[in-house]
């Protein structure tokens, strides 16, 4: 019986943290290119909640088409944003591209809101629900696990196997030392960026497509949190770090979900999202050098 | 083969270069001498692209390339084995040196660059699993020369090769540069405080002081002339 239960939060808690893992692999892809952190991550997700959202209202279209859509869609904004302010605060002192990123997640929202309302809104996608015997599973979140998974695959390809790919981790490791490999080192920054967005942006189909309820323009504040506790458990430079921190903060959340749940009087989504602060503040407490290590 | 003038640049507000100007003749080993701080490295960055010149010029092959970005410099044949290794340190030996050979025209001759790069470090070979950032000073700064020539370079800018060596190893490091030279046709522009070995090694020399070229000549003529030899040197 109870082992019954712990296997059946475990798969609960993995299915959960793929999807947060490559949520987060833009943030962490962005911070180990370009050293810069970006604050408006959650504002990027909520652009792919309601590219979801109006491509299956109004075009009655399955959210798994939105993935590549919303990819698209990311890699023009980061190209947009990239060139637009990114790329000449670079060498400006580090507040100054935490403002622009901050600056340009709130432009994203009140655009968003402007176009669609601050409403909370939700679809409607019936594809019904699996009994794993332990545990019982909507068929939606497991597509949502699935495409997380290849698409953390498709990028460690593209990052391991392909000629751009190394270019990449040549920048993570030492920009001057690629460049004199004759890697074009802004070219890796523009392009970095924008698939970082690109990842975040689909993301949001992702984590849309089990939770096709309370989507408004705010909804971004509570998974930049979670993606910040994820990028600092995975090291913070490397997207896979954050795919393996990913489904170690999947493994907690919904663990102390079902645990908390148990106490009488006690709101456990609540006090589930309090315990991501909980886990950020431990980590930095314990191991500040998660973040300094990228350096 | 490359022609500065007049060259100009520093960091923020702070000017480094006040318009020294540097010839490097084709197959030759060039050498740019100076005490700490005189701004030899930040005139090879400058040249090579990493920083933007403030003013002045720069010919490659009778090319402008003032304005040309590094990573084309590396296609031209131009390239830099920097002061300060930047090395790939959590990749392994020949995955540095792999990645010397991004460029398209190097990736074509990659094997036999590799090759090349162990026959004249050998070192490097028996090392060629371990990650860079476990080497040794000596056979880091091997792995930063051996990457800037998997690129196939025709000229070659090195930043103080012998830094940090024991006196045995910094020789053998000359005698390389050396061999860089005969056998392999390199064109070499070499940056060096180690006064003694550099104009041994060098055809040609200038001698910079506070970001300016105060003294140039055939390496024999500075060897033999006492004034400059204890104005800059301090030898
Ligand atoms: N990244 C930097 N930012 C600001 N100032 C710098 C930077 N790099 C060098 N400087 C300054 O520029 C001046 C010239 O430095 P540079 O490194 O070019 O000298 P150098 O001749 O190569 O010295 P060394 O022989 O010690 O390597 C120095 O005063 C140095 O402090
Ligand atoms: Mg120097």
């Amino acid at each position: 019986m109870l082992l019954e239960h712990l296997a059946g939060n475990l798969i609960q808690g993995l299915v959960l943290g793929a999807i947060y893992g490559m949520a987060t692999m833009g943030l962490s892809l962005i911070f180990g290119v370009l050293k810069v952190v970006n604050v408006g991550h959650g504002a990027f997700i909520m652009v792919g909640a309601f590219i979801t959202l109006w491509i299956f209202n109004a075009l009655g279209l399955n959210p798994i088409f939105s993935i590549p859509i919303a990819f698209a869609v990311g890699l023009g904004l980061g190209l947009i944003f990239y060139s637009l302010a990114i790329r000449k605060l670079l060498k400006a002192p580090e507040l100054s591209t935490l403002l622009a990123t901050f600056a340009i997640g709130i432009l994203l929202e009140e655009l968003v809101k402007l176009i669609f309302g601050s409403e909370f809104r939700g679809y409607n996608w019936v594809v019904g629900k699996i009994n794993l015997g332990v545990t019982v599973l909507p068929v939606a979140k497991l597509y949502a696990c699935i495409g997380s998974i290849i698409i953390a695959l498709l990028l460690y390809l593209w990052f391991n196997r392909t000629r751009a790919g190394s270019a990449v981790r040549s920048v993570v490791e030492d920009d001057e030392g690629a460049r004199v490999c004759g890697v074009n080192v802004g070219g890796v920054y523009a392009l970095s960026f924008a698939i970082g967005i690109g990842l975040t942006v689909a993301s949001g189909v992702l984590v849309t497509m089990f939770i096709p309820v309370g989507i408004n323009p705010y909804m971004g504040g509570g998974y930049t949190l979670k993606a910040f506790v994820i990028a600092v458990l995975g090291g913070l430079s490397s997207p896979y770090g954050a795919f393996f921190g990913g489904l170690i903060f999947g493994i907690v959340e919904n663990g102390s979900y079902t645990l908390f749940a148990l106490i009488p009087g006690v709101e456990p989504f609540a006090l589930t999202r309090f315990l991501s602060f909980v886990m950020l503040l431990v980590i930095l407490l314990i191991r500040p050098t998660g973040i300094l290590k990228a350096k | 083969m490359l022609r500065v003038r007049e060259l100009e640049s520093g960091y923020g507000p702070m000017q480094v270069l006040w318009k020294p100007s540097l010839e490097v003749k084709k197959g030759r080993i060039t050498t740019l001498l100076g005490p700490n701080g005189v701004g030899k490295s930040t005139f090879l960055t400058t040249v090579f692209g990493s920083i933007k010149p403030w003013g002045g010029k720069i010919f490659y092959e009778e090319k402008d390339v003032t304005l040309v970005p590094t990573h084309k410099k590396v296609e031209m044949g131009l390239v830099l084995a920097p002061e300060g290794k930047h090395l790939f340190l959590n990749m392994r030996v020949y995955e540095n040196l792999s990645m010397g050979a991004y460029v398209k025209k190097a990736l074509a001759h990659k094997e036999e660059s590799i090759e090349l790069v162990y026959s004249l470090f050998p070192r490097l070979k028996e090392r060629k699993n371990q990650l860079a950032g476990s080497l040794s000073g000596g056979e880091q700064q091997m792995l930063t020369i051996g990457r800037a020539l998997m690129t196939k370079p025709e000229l070659i800018m090195l930043d103080e090769p012998s830094q940090g060596l024991a006196p045995l190893l910094a020789t053998e490091v000359f005698k390389t540069i050396l061999k860089m030279k005969a056998e392999m046709g390199l064109t070499i522009l070499l940056v060096e405080q180690n006064a003694e070995a550099s104009l041994d090694a060098a055809d040609y020399v200038y001698i910079m002081h506070e970001g300016v070229i105060k003294a140039e000549g055939k390496s024999e003529q500075i060897r033999n002339s006492s004034e400059i030899r204890e104005a800059y040197l301090g030898v």
